[in-house]
């Protein structure tokens, strides 16, 4: 039982820790970045695949698939590693220039 | 002109009678003179009348000529008026012709120039929509032998020399850059049947920078192996680490929800990400000691009944800068209830390292069962240590380059992995090795685990795995993998009814295992 409290606690304060700094952050959603953020991306990109991509698996190339199925690829890639929100916009601004 | 010579006529008569009314007063003095002045004014008053006429004449003439002139004028106008608009609208015409040869000459232009790979991605992507669709996973054709050298008393003992066919599709739907849903479906073809397996389904729903959600049948976020590494491509070796094969330690997989995340904490590369899940709980293929534990999915999940908790943090410590390599360090635990409100708890610690050519990963994992009062208690350990190394940059001197070039794309790998547990449930042995229902595997035993070596099923299994991949591409691999199995004695294997019966000593098996696999 005593177990079974401090866990629930556990997980009710990360939970709050969460959407606290949630609410802080801005929008993921956000628009098309523009021409310098998009450079900016770009390279921060080109350094993180090399090293973030080969961690769990051989790294993908850029050229292995379409933009749209990139978006769709990160957002997959983001979720299992759990990657900071802005490594994975400059990861799939990268992947798409290929 | 009767008339007037009538009027005229009718003048001079007039005239004569007038002049012959007065005569007689004066004929005696002036008869001769006035004779002379009627035929002046006569002859003056015809001239006058001629003059009139011609007069009127030249005036109509002239008038005609005025009526002429002035028609004349208005066509004139009527006509410059034409021309001006003419001028006018040929100006215009010009004006337009200037422009669509600029725009045929800036059309010929993008015509003639290939076109711009964003312009191409963004027609491309209006063409598919909003709503994107990809199917992914991975195919394996696998190919095991495994000779066994002795017989275990009264258990199934079966020699593996077989094919297998394993194909997963992956789908990923994305309906908008904030949802995607993600759905496997498994089937596995072998030897002793077929089966097939609904491995994942879920959505993944990003709510911010630092959170996702993920709701529905996932990989458990244990460690390191469920998740990231089971998938055929992806994993070095084609058989699972010991505690994440048949005898393994925590859940493979969990319905239920998971939050998380991370975030960089220092330079670039310096990360750290949290998960954190609930579920429907752990569940084992029997109440007894040692049965094997299963997903949320296995046909004979009857012994569920309770909720878990599950969470995980990972670290990595190296700036990305440094050039040192990604260094991960996490830590897991998962809890639950399994049957009639007895606990199953555990927690494990996992790494992972990268650097250039070489790649080195291990976890371990410890699992407390907490087991009805008539039986002795059931608590797992398992561990694993893997390394392996590209021979990317090995030019063997004297050798061809051709044959360099092969070289090249080989890793070879060596893995140690265990397990401790005191009992193994009889009827997993049989179940996993093709003899139970459903053929192949009854879904309970993750198919990843399966060798077929007896030697997997021992209470302290230990193996030594060595491996030679030849990579043809990131995601295309032929793998091959011979596995000497060193079991430990002691321990007890353990009837449907709870008998146990000593393990005693285990023989020990070798195993090939080959596959060629592509991920898609
Ligand atoms: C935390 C581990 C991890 C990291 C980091 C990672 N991947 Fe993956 N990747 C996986 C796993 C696991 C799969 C297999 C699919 C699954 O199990 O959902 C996969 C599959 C893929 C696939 C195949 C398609 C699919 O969805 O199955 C591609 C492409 C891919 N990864 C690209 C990348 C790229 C690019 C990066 C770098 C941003 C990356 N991965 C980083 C774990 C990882």
């Amino acid at each position: 039982m005593r177990k079974l409290f401090i866990t629930r606690k556990l997980f009710v304060t990360i939970v709050l820790a969460g959407v606290a700094l949630g609410s802080l952050s801005r929008p993921v959603f956000a628009q098309a970045p523009s021409k310098e953020e998009k450079r900016r991306l770009i390279l921060k990109g080109s350094k993180l695949w090399p090293v973030y991509c080969n961690q769990c698996h051989n790294a993908r190339p850029p050229g292995e698939k379409a933009p749209y199925e990139w978006d769709q690829e990160i957002m997959h890639m983001r979720m299992l590693g759990n990657i900071p929100a802005d490594d994975a916009r400059a990861l799939v601004e990268y992947l798409k220039t290929r | 002109m009767s008339a007037e010579r009538l009027f005229s006529t009718f003048l001079f008569a007039f005239a004569v009678a007038a002049l012959s009314l007065a005569g007689p007063a004066r004929a005696a003095d002036s008869d001769g003179t006035d004779a002379v002045a009627m035929k002046q004014i006569r002859s003056e008053i015809r001239q006058m009348r001629e003059e009139r006429k011609r007069d009127r004449e030249v005036i109509r003439s002239l008038e005609i000529k005025v009526q002429q002139l002035e028609t004349k004028d208005s066509k004139v106008q009527a006509g410059t008026q034409q021309l001006q608009s003419t001028d006018q609208k040929l100006k215009e015409t010009t004006l337009e012709l200037q422009q669509t040869n600029a725009r045929v000459k800036s059309l010929q232009t993008k015509v003639d120039a290939p076109i711009a790979p964003s312009q191409f991605a963004s027609d491309f992507g209006r063409y598919l929509g909003s709503h994107t669709f990809q199917i992914t996973g991975a195919a394996g054709f696998n190919f095991v032998y495994d000779q066994q050298s002795g017989a275990l008393d009264g258990l199934h003992h079966a020699t593996q020399n077989t094919f297998f066919f394993n194909f997963e599709p992956m789908f990923l739907y994305r309906p908008a850059d904030w949802i995607l849903f993600e759905g496997e479906l498994e089937g596995s073809f072998g030897q002793a049947g077929t089966a097939v397996d609904l491995p994942l389904a879920d959505f993944q729903i990003t709510l911010n920078d630092y959170m996702m959600i993920v709701a529905g049948l996932f990989d458990q976020p244990f460690g390191d192996w469920y998740e990231n590494q089971s998938p055929m491509w992806v994993n070095r070796f084609v058989s699972a680490p010991l505690p994440f094969g048949v005898e393994a330690v925590v859940p493979p997989s969990e319905i239920g929800l998971q939050l998380r995340g991370g975030l960089q904490w220092g330079d670039l590369g310096q990360d750290v990400d949290y998960t954190v899940w609930g579920g429907n709980g752990p569940n084992f293929s029997e109440s007894v000691p040692g049965a094997a534990i299963g997903g949320p999915t296995a046909i004979a999940s009857s012994l569920t009944n309770g909720k878990s908790i599950g969470a995980r943090v990972r670290f990595y410590p190296l700036p990305l800068d440094e050039h040192l390599g990604r260094l991960e360090l996490g830590a897991s635990t998962y809890n639950g209830k399994w049957m009639n409100g007895h606990w199953f708890n555990s927690w494990g610690v996992d790494f992972n390292y990268f650097n250039g050519n070489l790649q080195m990963r291990g976890e371990w994992v410890q699992a407390y069962r907490q087991m009805p009062s008539n039986f002795s208690q059931d608590n797992r350990q398992g561990w694993y240590l893997q390394a392996g190394y590209f021979l990317n940059g090995l030019n063997v001197p004297g050798f061809p380059d051709k044959l360099n070039s092969y070289i090249h794309r080989l890793e070879p790998l060596v893995r140690y992995s265990g397990v401790n547990q005191h009992g193994v449930a009889i009827d997993d042995i049989h179940g996993a090795t093709g003899v139970g229902v459903g053929g192949l595997q009854v879904g309970l035993i993750p198919d990843f685990g399966l060798s077929g070596s007896p030697a997997l099923f021992a209470p302290h299994s230990r193996e030594v795995a060595l491996g030679l991949d030849y990579w043809v591409a990131p995601s295309i691999v032929w793998q091959n993998e011979f596995d000497i199995e060193l079991p430990r004695a002691g321990g007890v294997f353990v009837s449907s009814t709870g008998a146990s019966t000593p393990a005693g000593s285990i023989p020990n098996d070798h195993a090939f295992l080959t596959q060629f696999t592509v991920g898609f």
